[in-house]
Parts: C-alpha cells; sequence; structure tokens
C-alpha cells in the first residue's frame, strides 16, 4: 500500500496539471516543437511559456527541497529538521524583504545571493544554539522556529513600513509557481543536478557518522568538516528554491517522512527518494491549486498550501521519533549559582521597574526634541502616557508569567508563550474577525482574539494533555499551531485584500490603541496572575523534578498540569491582542530572573513577573521615542532589544 | 520646550455643534478651524477646499503620491493606523479628520478634538459620487463656503479632460500597478480610477468583481483575456521586475505590448479623494495624447 503511495500521488499530480493545461487549449492546438514565441497564439504561449515551465518548476522546487531535508536530517539525525523548522526559509525571507525595501538595487542580478546569505545567517544561529545541546532534535528545531518567528517578524514590520512593493513581497512570502519563461526551470536545474550527485557522494560517510562520533572517528572521517559542507549544501539548496519561488514550507519535512515509511535501506536511497517525494508533494499541492483556479477559484500562492500540512505533520511525527532519541540530550540547563539575598534582588526589580515608568511617563520626544514634559501639558499628555505604559507593562508581565509557568512545567528553558502555540490561535482568531465583521471595535476584536486563543488550547489539550504530556510534545504541538496559523495568515496577505493591511498592523503589535479601560482591564489580570502564580509556587517547585517524584509527593497531575497550562494561555491570549503575536517576553524574562539566581520558585516567578513588565516598560519607551513621530510596533521592539542578549545568553555554555 | 497649543474652546464648542447635527448643514465659525487629517482622501479633500490641515498622518509617504504638495510646516502624524495622539494633542486642532479605516482608534482621537469621519471605500461599492459628495459635506463642517463651487469645477475639469481623451475613447482600459514579473493587481469598478476614467467618458476593461479596489493579485497570463485593451500601468514597476519584463516570452506577447498600447503613470494614492482622481485624468489624458 505504501509503495504504491508515490506513484499514485505522482499519477494524481499529472492529471491535475492536465487539467488545467487543456482548459487552456485542446491538444491539437499545442504548439509543436521548435517554439518561436513571436509566431505564436496567446494561449499557445500560455501552455508553451505558462504552464509548461511552472510543472517543471513544482518538480524541481519540490525535489530540491526534499533533498534539503533529507541532508539536515541525516547530518542532524533529527526528524524534524527541513528548511523551514531550522529557520532556514525564515532566514532568506527576511534577507529578500529587507533587500527589497531598503537596497533594490541587490536584487536587479537575482535574489540568490541575498536569500543565500540570509538562510545561511539564520542557520548558522540555529546550529550555534544548537551545539551547545548536543543538536537535540527537539532543542534544535524549537531554537529554529523562534529564529523563524523572529524573522518572520521583522520582515513583517519592514513590509508594514513600506507599502511600495507589498504586492511584491506578498507574493514572494506565499512561494507563488507561477511562470512567464523557462529562466527559473534552467536556474532550478542547473543546482539539482549537482546536488544530487553530491548528496550521492555524501551519503556514504553520513551513513558512518550515524554510528556514532566514536566509530566514525575510528574509521578516519572528520566529522566537523563532513557535518559543515553537509549543511552548506542543504542550504544552498533551499535559498536557491527560496530565491526563484519565494517561501515554500514544510516540503522538506513531509518528503523524508513519506520515504521513512517506503523501507530504503541505504542512506542514498533513501536521499534520492526524498528528492522524488519532494517533487511529488509539490506537484500535487500545485496541481490542487491549478485546477481550483481554473474551475474559478482564487489563485493562491503554492506555498501558503504547503504550509498548511506542515503543523498536522510535525504532530503526527512527533510519537514516532521518541525511540530514536536519548532523551537526556534535551534536558535544560543546570541552574546558575543561586543568589544568596532573593529578597534584595525583587525589591531592587520592583524599585528599578517603577523608577523607569515613572521616568518615561514624565521624559519622552517632542517635535523639540528630548526632554521632560511642560506643565501647560500635563493634563493632556500624562493620561495618554500612563495608560500605554501600564498596559504595556501588564502585557509583559502576563506574557513572562506564563512564561514562567511554562518553563515550571516543561522543565525546558526554551518553553514560551509563542511555543505554545497560543499568540498563534490568538493571532487567526484577530484575523477572522477583521474579515468577518464589518470595521470591528475594540470588544469584537478581544472577543475574537481570546477565542482564537482559548482554540488554540483547546487544540493543544486534545492532543498534547491526552498522553502524559512529555515536555517536548507540548512544545512542538504549540509549534506546530504556530505554524498552521502563520500559514493562514500568509494566505490571507496573498488574497491581497485591503484587511490584510489592518491585520499586518496589528501582527506588529502597538500600544497607542489602548483605551484607559483596557489597560486597566489588563493590569487587573497581571496583578491576578501574580496572586495565582504565588498561590501555585508549591507545585511550580516541584513538577521541574518529574514525573515520579511530583506523584510521589503527593501532586495531583492530571489536575495541576490542565490548569497551569490554562493559565498560561488565557495570560498570553489577553497580553497577545495588545502587543501582537511576537514579543519573546515571555521567552527571556524567565531566563534574566534565573540568570540573577532565583531558583526556588516563588522569587523566580515574581522576578520573572516584574522583570516582563520592565522589559515591556523599556520597550514601550523606546517605541514611542525611536521614531517619533512614529509609532513602532512594540512587540517588534521588544524582540529586537531582548533577542540578541537571549541569544547571548543560550550561547554561553552553562558552567556546572 | 513645547508650548501651549491650547486656543479658542468658544471655536472648538462651535464645531462640536456642527458636526453634532449629522455632518452639518450649518456654516461654522467665520475663523478657519485647525485641521489634522488622519485619513488622506479627507486630507487631499480639505486642501482643495483651500483649508490645508496643519497636520497629516504619514506625511512622508503622502508627499510621494499627494495630488498637490502639503503646506510648508505641516505636522507629521505618525502611521496612520497608530497615529502618535501626543503630536495629535500638540497641534490642537479643533476638527479630526478621519475614515471608518480607523475607527479602531477613533475613541482615542475623540478625547483630543471633534473627529469627522465617513465611510469612503467599501468593498463592492463605487467610492467616486461619495467622495464627491464630501466636498460639500466637508466644507460645511469646516465653514467654508467653496463647497459647490469646487464641486462644479471638478466637474468641468473631467468634461475638458474626456473631450481631450474622446478620440481614443473607442478601446477600454484595463488599470493595473505591477508587482512582480508574474503578478499585477487590476483596479475594478470600485476602485477611484476607475469613476475617473467614467467621468472622462472611458471604460475599464476589467468587469471582474474586486475584492476592494485592487484584485487580488492576477496571475500575469490572465492579461491575454483583453487582446484589445490598453494596458495602463500605474505607479513604479519593481526593478527586478522591469528586468524580467524585457525578457518575458508572455508579456512581451500580448497584444497591447506587441502594439505598444501600455501607458505609464506616476505613483497616485489608489484610495485618496477626488483630487487624486483628478490628478489621474490628467496624467492619463497626457499619457494617451503623447502617445497618440
Amino acid at each position: 500500500m505504501t509503495r504504491l503511495l508515490l506513484p499514485l500521488a505522482a499519477g494524481l499530480a499529472a492529471v491535475l496539471w492536465l487539467a488545467a493545461a487543456l482548459a487552456v487549449l485542446p491538444p491539437g492546438a499545442w504548439p509543436a516543437r521548435p517554439w518561436r514565441a513571436e509566431t505564436m497564439e496567446v494561449p499557445q504561449i500560455l501552455l508553451a511559456y505558462g504552464l509548461m515551465p511552472r510543472g517543471v518548476v513544482a518538480l524541481l522546487a519540490g525535489a530540491l527541497l526534499g533533498l534539503a531535508g533529507g541532508l539536515m536530517q541525516a547530518v542532524l539525525r533529527n526528524p524534524l529538521a527541513d528548511p523551514t523548522t531550522l529557520g532556514t526559509a525564515s532566514g532568506a525571507q527576511l534577507a529578500v524583504v529587507a533587500a527589497t525595501i531598503l537596497a533594490p538595487g541587490w536584487l536587479v542580478a537575482g535574489s540568490l545571493p541575498v536569500a543565500l546569505a540570509g538562510a545561511g545567517a539564520a542557520t548558522a544561529l540555529v546550529m550555534a544554539l544548537g551545539a551547545r545541546r548536543d543538536f537535540a532534535p527537539v532543542t534544535v528545531t524549537i531554537a529554529g522556529m523562534l529564529v523563524g518567528l523572529m524573522a518572520s517578524a521583522i520582515a513583517t514590520a519592514l513590509t508594514l513600513s513600506q507599502g511600495h512593493y507589498l504586492l511584491s513581497l506578498v507574493m514572494w512570502n506565499g512561494g507563488a509557481l507561477t511562470q512567464q519563461d523557462w529562466t527559473g526551470v534552467w536556474r532550478l536545474g542547473a543546482v539539482l543536478l549537482p546536488g544530487l550527485v553530491l548528496a550521492a557522494l555524501l551519503a556514504r560517510p553520513l551513513m558512518v557518522m550515524s554510528l556514532g562520533s566514536g566509530a566514525a572517528r575510528g574509521l578516519g572521517l572528520r566529522l566537523v568538516p563532513l557535518r559543515f559542507g553537509v549543511l552548506v549544501l542543504a542550504v544552498f539548496l533551499s535559498a536557491m528554491v527560496s530565491a526563484e519561488v519565494g517561501l515554500v514550507g514544510f516540503v522538506g519535512l513531509a518528503a523524508p517522512a513519506i520515504v521513512q515509511g517506503l523501507g530504503a535501506r541505504t542512506l542514498r536511497r533513501r536521499l534520492m527518494l526524498a528528492a522524488v517525494a519532494g517533487a511529488v508533494v509539490l506537484s500535487l499541492a500545485d496541481g490542487v491549486l491549478l485546477a481550483l483556479a481554473a474551475l474559478g477559484g482564487p489563485d493562491l500562492p503554492t506555498g501558503a498550501l504547503t504550509g498548511l500540512i506542515g503543523g498536522p505533520l510535525l504532530i503526527w511525527l512527533l510519537p514516532r521519533m521518541r525511540s530514536r532519541v536519548p532523551t537526556t540530550a534535551e534536558e535544560g540547563d543546570r541552574h546558575a549559582p543561586r543568589a544568596p539575598h532573593p529578597g534584595r534582588i525583587l525589591w531592587g526589580l520592583a524599585a528599578l521597574t517603577v523608577a523607569l515608568a515613572l521616568l518615561t511617563l514624565i521624559g519622552g520626544r517632542g517635535p523639540e526634541g528630548w526632554g521632560f514634559i511642560a506643565p501647560a501639558l500635563r493634563e493632556t499628555f500624562l493620561p495618554l502616557r500612563a495608560t500605554a505604559i501600564l498596559a504595556a507593562a501588564s502585557a509583559g508581565a502576563l506574557l513572562a508569567g506564563s512564561g514562567a509557568i511554562l518553563q515550571r512545567l516543561t522543565a525546558n528553558p526554551m518553553a514560551a508563550p509563542e511555543v505554545l502555540g497560543v499568540t498563534g490561535g490568538a493571532s487567526l482568531g484577530y484575523a477572522a474577525t477583521v474579515f468577518l465583521i464589518e470595521a470591528p471595535g475594540t470588544p469584537a476584536l478581544a472577543f475574537g482574539t481570546a477565542a482564537g486563543g482559548a482554540l488554540a488550547l483547546a487544540a493543544l489539550s486534545v492532543h498534547a494533555l491526552r498522553r502524559d504530556m512529555a515536555p517536548a510534545r507540548i512544545l512542538l504541538a504549540g509549534l506546530a499551531i504556530g505554524a498552521f496559523a502563520g500559514a493562514v495568515l500568509t494566505a490571507i496577505m496573498a488574497s491581497g485584500d485591503r484587511r490584510s493591511w489592518v491585520i499586518l498592523g496589528w501582527l506588529a503589535g502597538s500600544a497607542g490603541r489602548v483605551t484607559p479601560e483596557g489597560a486597566l482591564a489588563l493590569a487587573a489580570l497581571a496583578l491576578g496572575l501574580l496572586g495565582a502564580l504565588l498561590a501555585a509556587a508549591r507545585w511550580l517547585e516541584i513538577l521541574p523534578l518529574g514525573t515520579e517524584v511530583s506523584r510521589a509527593l503527593g501532586l495531583r497531575l492530571s489536575r495541576i498540569r490542565p490548569g497551569l497550562v490554562l493559565l498560561a494561555g488565557l495570560a498570553t491570549g489577553v497580553a497577545t491582542m495588545l502587543v501582537g503575536p511576537v514579543s519573546f517576553v515571555g521567552l527571556m524574562a524567565p531566563h534574566l530572573a534565573r540568570s540573577l539566581g532565583l531558583v526556588r520558585a516563588a522569587p523566580f516567578v515574581i522576578a520573572s513577573w516584574l522583570i516582563g513588565a520592565l522589559l515591556m516598560v523599556i520597550a514601550a519607551f523606546g517605541a514611542r521615542t525611536a521614531g517619533y513621530p512614529y509609532d513602532l510596533p512594540l512587540g517588534l521592539f521588544a524582540t529586537l532589544i531582548g533577542t540578541p542578549w537571549l541569544f547571548v545568553l543560550l550561547l554561553k555554555r552553562s558552567r556546572s | 520646550m513645547v508650548t501651549d497649543g491650547r486656543r479658542g474652546p468658544t471655536r472648538r464648542a462651535l464645531l462640536a455643534a456642527a458636526l453634532a447635527v449629522a455632518g452639518g448643514a450649518r456654516p461654522a465659525a467665520a475663523a478657519t478651524p485647525r485641521i489634522a487629517a488622519i485619513d488622506w482622501a479627507m486630507a487631499e479633500t480639505a486642501m482643495a477646499l483651500g483649508q490645508p490641515p496643519v497636520a497629516i498622518a504619514e506625511l512622508v509617504s503622502f508627499r510621494l503620491s499627494a495630488p498637490q504638495p502639503p503646506a510648508p510646516g505641516t505636522v507629521d502624524l505618525g502611521l496612520r493606523g497608530t497615529p502618535n495622539l501626543e503630536a495629535l494633542s500638540l497641534t490642537a486642532p479643533d476638527v479630526i479628520l478621519s475614515s471608518e479605516y480607523y475607527s479602531f482608534v477613533e475613541p482615542q482621537l475623540r478625547r483630543i478634538a471633534p473627529v469627522f469621519s465617513r465611510n469612503l471605500y467599501t468593498p463592492g461599492e463605487a467610492p467616486f459620487p461619495g467622495l464627491m459628495d464630501l466636498i460639500p459635506d466637508l466644507a460645511a463642517v469646516l465653514g467654508s463656503g467653496a463647497g459647490e463651487q469646487v464641486r462644479r469645477d471638478v466637474g468641468v475639469a473631467f468634461a475638458a479632460l474626456a473631450v481631450r481623451v474622446a478620440g481614443v475613447a473607442d478601446r477600454d482600459c484595463l488599470l493595473m500597478e505591477m508587482g512582480d514579473a508574474r503578478h499585477i493587481r487590476v483596479f475594478g469598478d470600485d476602485s477611484l480610477f476607475d469613476g475617473a476614467l467614467r467621468a472622462m467618458g472611458l471604460r475599464n476593461a476589467w468587469s471582474a468583481r474586486t475584492r476592494f479596489a485592487f484584485a487580488a493579485p492576477v496571475p500575469l497570463e490572465r492579461l491575454a483575456d483583453f487582446p484589445q485593451a490598453r494596458f495602463v500601468v500605474i505607479g513604479d514597476v519593481p526593478p527586478q521586475a522591469e528586468r524580467a519584463l524585457r525578457t518575458g516570452a508572455l508579456w512581451n506577447s500580448l497584444p497591447p505590448v506587441r502594439a505598444g498600447r501600455i501607458h505609464r503613470l506616476p505613483e497616485i494614492n489608489g484610495f485618496g479623494g477626488i483630487p487624486s482622481a483628478l490628478r489621474f485624468g490628467r496624467d492619463l489624458a497626457d499619457a494617451l495624447e503623447s502617445a497618440a
């Protein structure tokens, strides 16, 4: 049955393509070789220079992605690796978007150099993070998807700043395979052939490497150059696809997974089959869209469709990988040395937060430059600023609080609300509201966003909570939901509706839109969360010690875990409404708290909560003043000030 | 450093009263009100009425596509979606011009000054008549007596343009914006430019429903359905698309491209007011005449 899968899918893809081709021209009127564009009828040109190269490009791009995914999975021994999950594709996206807006001249000769630089930089970052944990699959995947999220967030903000070239960006972000001549085919083909040869040559040493580093070294293999070379090849193949057709997600994940079921014996055979499977998957996806468009449906970019399969695929793959991966490699950092006086640190943090909030309340930037508020303006300005600062600080505290819960719950330092998928679900809820209701007000948007977050949470519960809720499972399930939400949003953007601007604006997040009532409500919720965290301090102390210890100490895990997940999810959903889906405050704040030496649960959660508020106060000030009078996106600013620091922290080898 | 810009509460009260009677048919006080504009179509219309706003949102981009340059010293209010409320307060406006598109910030705007807002662009509806009506309505709100006169002038200007292009009115125009070498956007019958075309006695070749003034990104091959049309490309073409179009087999095989029936216009705000429509009309007439 599984053996027939690939040929059947290939046949179906061919039938779909043929249907689209026949809708253009009956077979008798097809152009005869040699083609001369000057003498051909328009439908003949559509076929010979549109549909035919498109079909071939789908095959080639799919094969390239399948091969790249196969190589990445082989070298990292990680069944979840592919150009999408390792951040490679998003790195290329950010580079191309930035070049399109800031230096369009760089793209005149083609996007490949720019895409390659971005893809390489993002992958290098993920690998540097992964190397600290022996390339443990789940950790590398989470690091990759975080880097990808960050790159996409910056790309979104850049897109937002200039609508000028938006159309080309939207199409590129969506991964459109439409062609108007054969140049794309030649370019991709010229890369695929040497790529296949190189992969075949590398297969044998890779196989030896999979025996284990000791055995490989014994056989005279130099591991570092081998790993590096294979990764460079995979990144190059993926960047080539990005440069030519844009973002096409998850084909590199799907292809090797399909091959896994076919029972190929050697790695060389698996790699070649991965290329074939990738070609079939992408052709099938493109065929479906072609047929849809031929029937009068919308013209969606193909990448948006393949993005949709990514989330379910990740969830499906997850239980299948457990047996092959040593779990010890996934465990978190050794804790930093304990601070002797946690109380003093907490008071210091609280004082710093309040002081900064007050300082940014009266200080700022106006048309005349920097300075403090003039007395005459206090009445107008103070309420405006107080609202924004309070809202930002509360959102930061909410995100950081839920990040602290998740990190304790999963004993994984990479856990964060962004990773939980709640922000992704909330984005979908917001988008749905914008499209379903004409000119929606704040209450409608708030309800839609919270409902989206809650739905994501429900989906997560069904999948992850049902079984014993392994930390890795819940994180990846969350990321899968996030990836799914991202794919839907891309499809919405690609539909070119003006309302997509509203969503794009929200994706970047802003404090300027909050009403005083909204800010007070957020503050009340943040205080409520702090209370809940303190009440749950004992559980949070015990949970990281593991299931057995927790049970032995009498914790009723079946209730406590879902309860805590729900709390984290709701807190995230509320904060997301304000700052947009990406901020990384929920990831950063608990890290900072730990690095201050706050190990016990109660000081740790309080410090996380405070640091979250502090970070957001700083971010809000920066967002308000850096580009005066242009309010920069709050979430983006928080990401930009915090993430580089976070990466440095993760890169530092833990001294244990 | 910053001066107190508050002034004239009586005038503001008067304006609030004028706004309260639904669009305000009552002429307001004699002094010209200080106007802040979030929506560009509103800003353009106020400028056409001879009352340029003292502050406009996204002034940097507005300058690039505005039908007439904003007055020197105009204050930038930041992004249209998230206007800077502090900068807005500093300009001490008597009235803030907005549209339904920014309805989510209206509560905050209303705390600063009375807001005049309209539904200008609705999916599936031609915006042109509403934008024409906006001229006298806005004039009434701003206490300007010029409303009907400006509206008549616009009608006269379009009639003159119709005479100029009468010789080429036999062919439909396909209005588009280039995205990349394979995708375009087409302006349909719910776009500002469609209204301008009609006012000039020309026809839009694109009759398929569009989603919101721009059709969804359309693959280039759909252009093959319009062998008889004139192609009107609005705005700049991205450099990499320009290069790919020069060599592209499909693009160069399209009958209008082969026959040279392709006209390029500069960047014009597709969501602007009647002044933008008029500028589009003039640019199009110039382009058609220079090609003839």
